[in-house]
């Protein structure tokens, strides 16, 4: 895992896809790619009730990636310093293996430069002290990004919050 | 910008920077950039039509009006300049879809097309005959030289010499195919002349109806001039029927050309010398505009040995060969010696030998290798029997009472002289010798003959006798006077000479026009984008130069029929699919580099790419490594190398050979296509530690995203009310 995490309160989600849309102005892509993409699953009913939510989907950034390994060129790379994995554009000669190897469909196909483009984080952004394109633009706020051990605390909070709510509910 | 950079593809590159790096705030301002670089970029593809440099014209108008900001201005007067001064440039790309600095990649001509010195679009035609379209392929070849039948029959073919596929085994037999289309078209009633301009009243005068004088006035004709040919000999061809003897050149075949070319409107003046038959002021005071001298190299060199001018059985080969052409069917003699090593003296000696000839000998000064003529030539002249004397240097033509009893020669060796790449032949003293002969035939060059030229007293004439002329415009130091062929380059081909006179024509319509004229000679111009030919990578490797039908010996030894007796439809049809379409593919290697080097793959193996180092070429071995990734078509820049899907498979095909086909898998969930078996094969190899070769469900990118999504759900506590 990459030092960093990218957390989404699929909860407050409402499936805006303005963070797709940040990024890939972020990145000036054409019609195709989406190196971020809400998925929306369902709707299902849960106690009769439909429910449905939107799931954020950006690369993973694994351990030990599949794309890295994957690769010929040695154009997906992992960067020691962070762990961010991302593509080197001039060594990428547009193969796709990447594309097939990694379980989540993370790497993208740019049908215009006819190579690879994945979510690396924003990381010449996340250099900078700046937080990746997506989360700027978030409209409820459900994108937050940092380090690892900060994002758990929220999560933490948030289901205290979830279960204190229930239990006031129950009275 | 640098003078040899092309100005269409460095406004391309300026524009994509300009707007790629934002500076061009102004969302207007930046509209107008984005549409004139999309114009220009098509431009710079060679997919440009009449419009594009009236829409670039509106746009920069609307610029113009536009008060713009400092940065915006920058791009402004860029445009404005680089629009001003190389406007040329991009009408020439529109027009030509030909990039002469070989920047804009997509649309350079061919080796083949570059070494035609008409700049003939072989690849185009060849594409057209191997789908039996005789018809348009004369029309392609028309547009640069109008005898195609002709330099199918006798070209000297250049173009097979740079041929890309001679790289592999051996070039395209480009030559013949050119005359089987002719053929094929005229008997079909289908090789058409264009429609020429409405005539726009000026008169040429064109002297000489050779090839150079023919292809000259069938391009002026087109262009709505009237054409007059002034011609000494009783027939138009001039050496094509004079110096090419009928069984390599039959004179139905140059008839029915120059009847094309009557067709047009074109007159000739049979048995008229100008200078002497009519004159320069004759035609002066008929109202012509421009000359074009296409007189031809008709005079023979002199031997300058001994004895040469006491007998009357000592001949030039080409007052020979034209008394021959003429009607004079008598053998010069039984024992015929000619002398030199060029196309001349083997036509000479061949033409004696059907004359009845008993024994032909040709006495050449330096050795076999050194000779000039085709070796084609020289092999079917051995085949009739021709005998050949090499390192013989004559010395005198002895006899007495008036007739030939032999030629005394000399025996030399060949020695290398300073400043010069070619030995030097050396006599040996004491190593003299005597050939029997009673007739010797020189045959040791031509040079121009200048008599009825006195009237062109403001014409420039080089050292070596010829015409001296601008060679991009083919303009003589007399203005209004235009020149090419023979009388231009001394005795060369008949491909230079059509080209010269094609290059003529340009110039003395650009002259009568006010136009200036062009610094550099033309580069040439790709006529027609034709869609590949479909076939196996075995096909294509298997496919060989079909050897040429001969007559039998018996008769190229006593009659003038014609030798090659060509090939057959089928023939011609397979050979035409063997070209490597080099107008598309470049040979930049890419491909070849990212398979190989990037990918490690190793699949394409294209020797025939390199020109320096050919190594072995096979595209049948494509199939045993590709995984049909498609780096390689992603990273060609002229589409030559294409992945494409047909019928479930995935075919890799390099200019319609198709190098490498594999089964499209589909995704297990929507049916989406995914890559073949062996590319997942490649990957697992690749991601082998990380993840145990299980079954799993094979799911397109989409799908493993959703399926992911689902998992990520998070179960959270349900709300109860």
């Amino acid at each position: 895992m990459s030092q960093y995490y990218l957390f989404q309160d699929s909860k407050k989600c409402i499936g805006c896809h303005a963070c797709e849309i940040q990024c890939k102005t972020n990145k000036d892509l054409p019609e195709g790619p989406k190196p971020c993409q809400i998925i929306q699953v369902g709707p299902k009913f849960i106690n009769n009730l439909p429910k449905m939510s939107f799931i954020f989907m950006p690369c993973f950034h694994c351990e030990n990636p599949w794309c890295v390994s994957a690769c010929p060129t040695g154009a997906m790379q992992q960067r020691t310093s962070d762990g961010i994995v991302f593509v080197q554009k001039d060594l990428c000669v547009g193969c796709k293996t990447c594309v097939s190897a990694c379980p989540w469909g993370a790497p993208q196909w740019n049908p215009d430069t006819g190579k690879v483009v994945k979510c690396d984080y924003c990381k010449d952004r996340v250099d900078q002290g700046l937080a990746p394109a997506c989360v700027t633009t978030c409209t409820t706020g459900c994108l937050k990004f940092g380090k690892v051990e900060d994002m758990t605390q929220i999560r933490r909070e948030r289901h205290a919050e979830s279960v204190a709510s229930l239990e006031n509910s129950s009275f | 910008m640098a003078k040899d950079t092309c100005p269409v593809q460095s406004t391309l590159q300026y524009l994509s920077d300009r707007i790629a790096s934002g500076v061009l705030t102004d969302p207007k301002v930046r509209r107008i950039c984005e549409s004139i670089r999309m114009l220009v970029e098509e431009i710079s593809l060679g997919e440009a039509g009449d419009g594009h440099m009236a829409a670039i014209d509106d746009l920069m108008t609307e610029f113009e009006k536009r008060t713009p900001d400092d940065t915006a201005v920058k791009t402004l007067y860029f445009l404005q300049q680089v629009l001003s001064d190389h406007r040329e440039a991009f009408i020439s790309h529109i027009e030509t879809r030909n990039c002469p600095s070989h920047d804009c990649g997509v649309i350079a001509p061919s080796p083949c097309q570059m070494a035609c010195p008409a700049g003939i679009d072989v690849p185009t035609y060849l594409a057209l005959i191997a789908e039996g379209k005789d018809d348009q392929a004369i029309a392609v070849i028309r547009e640069d030289n109008p005898l195609p039948w002709v330099c199918g029959l006798v070209c000297t073919r250049p173009c097979e010499m740079m041929c890309v596929r001679g790289r592999i085994d051996t070039p395209i037999s480009i030559k013949f195919l050119k005359a089987f289309a002719a053929e094929r078209a005229l008997s079909d009633r289908r090789y058409t002349n264009p429609n020429p301009a409405p005539p726009n009243g000026k008169r040429i005068c064109v002297v000489g109806a050779g090839p150079g004088g023919l292809s000259c006035a069938y391009y002026l004709a087109l262009m709505g001039y009237t054409v007059e040919v002034i011609e000494s000999l009783p027939f138009a061809g001039g050496m094509l029927m004079v110096g090419i003897p009928r069984y390599r050149l039959p004179r139905e075949v140059i008839d029915r050309e120059v009847a094309m070319i009557e067709d047009l409107g074109v007159t000739f003046s049979f048995n008229t010398r100008f200078g002497t038959d009519v004159t320069y002021e004759d035609m002066k005071a008929r109202g012509t505009d421009a000359f074009f001298l296409a007189i031809g190299a008709h005079k023979a060199w002199d031997l300058g040995i001994k004895g040469e001018t006491d007998f009357p059985q000592v001949i030039d080969a080409i007052t020979f060969l034209k008394n021959v052409a003429i009607g004079d069917r008598h053998a010069p003699g039984k024992h015929v010696v000619v002398i030199g090593g060029g196309n001349v003296a083997i036509d000479a000696a061949r033409t004696s030998l059907r004359l009845g000839a008993d024994k032909v000998t040709i006495a050449y000064r330096r050795s076999r290798e050194q000779m000039p003529a085709d070796i084609e030539e020289v092999e079917q002249a051995e085949e009739e029997g021709i005998a050949f004397a090499f390192l013989t240097i004559p010395t005198q033509i002895t006899g007495s009472d008036g007739r030939i009893t032999g030629l005394a020669c000399i025996k030399a060796e060949l020695i290398a002289k300073k400043g010069t790449d070619r030995l030097a032949p050396v006599p040996i003293l004491g190593k003299e010798f005597t050939i029997q002969a009673d007739a010797v035939i020189s045959a040791i060059g031509q040079y121009v003959d200048d008599s009825g030229m006195k009237a062109f007293d403001a014409v420039n004439w080089t050292r070596r006798g010829t015409i001296e002329v601008n060679h991009a415009s083919m303009e003589t130091s007399m203005p209004g006077v235009f020149a090419a062929g023979d009388a231009v380059s001394g005795p060369a081909t008949v491909i230079e000479a059509i080209g010269g006179g094609k290059r003529a024509a340009e110039a003395i319509h650009r002259h009568l026009n006010g136009m200036p004229q062009p610094r550099m000679p033309k580069i040439p111009v790709r006529r027609r984008k034709v869609p590949m030919i479909e076939m196996t990578a075995a096909e294509k490797m298997r496919l060989s130069r079909p050897v040429m039908p001969m007559l039998n010996v018996d008769r190229r030894r006593t009659t003038f029929q014609q030798v090659e007796l060509g090939y057959d439809e089928a023939a011609v049809r397979k050979e035409a699919r063997r070209c490597l379409r080099c107008d598309v593919c470049r040979r930049c290697g890419k491909c070849v580099e990212i398979c190989r080097d990037k990918m490690g793959i190793d699949a394409l193996h294209l020797g025939y790419l390199d020109f320096d180092h050919p190594v072995k070429t096979d595209f049948r071995l494509t199939a045993e490594n590709c995984i049909t990734c498609g780096a390689c078509a992603a990273n060609c820049e002229n589409n030559a190398m294409t992945l494409e899907e047909k019928e479930g498979k995935r075919m890799l095909k390099l200019c319609g050979t198709i190098l490498n086909e594999q089964e499209i898998q589909t995704c297990d969930a929507c049916g989406a296509r995914l890559p073949s078996a062996q590319y997942m094969a490649f990957i697992s190899d690749k991601t082998a530690d990380l993840t145990q070769k299980a079954e799993q469900r094979l799911l397109c990118n989409d799908c493993q995203r959703k399926l992911s999504a689902r998992n990520h759900v998070p179960t959270r506590p349900v709300n109860p009310t």
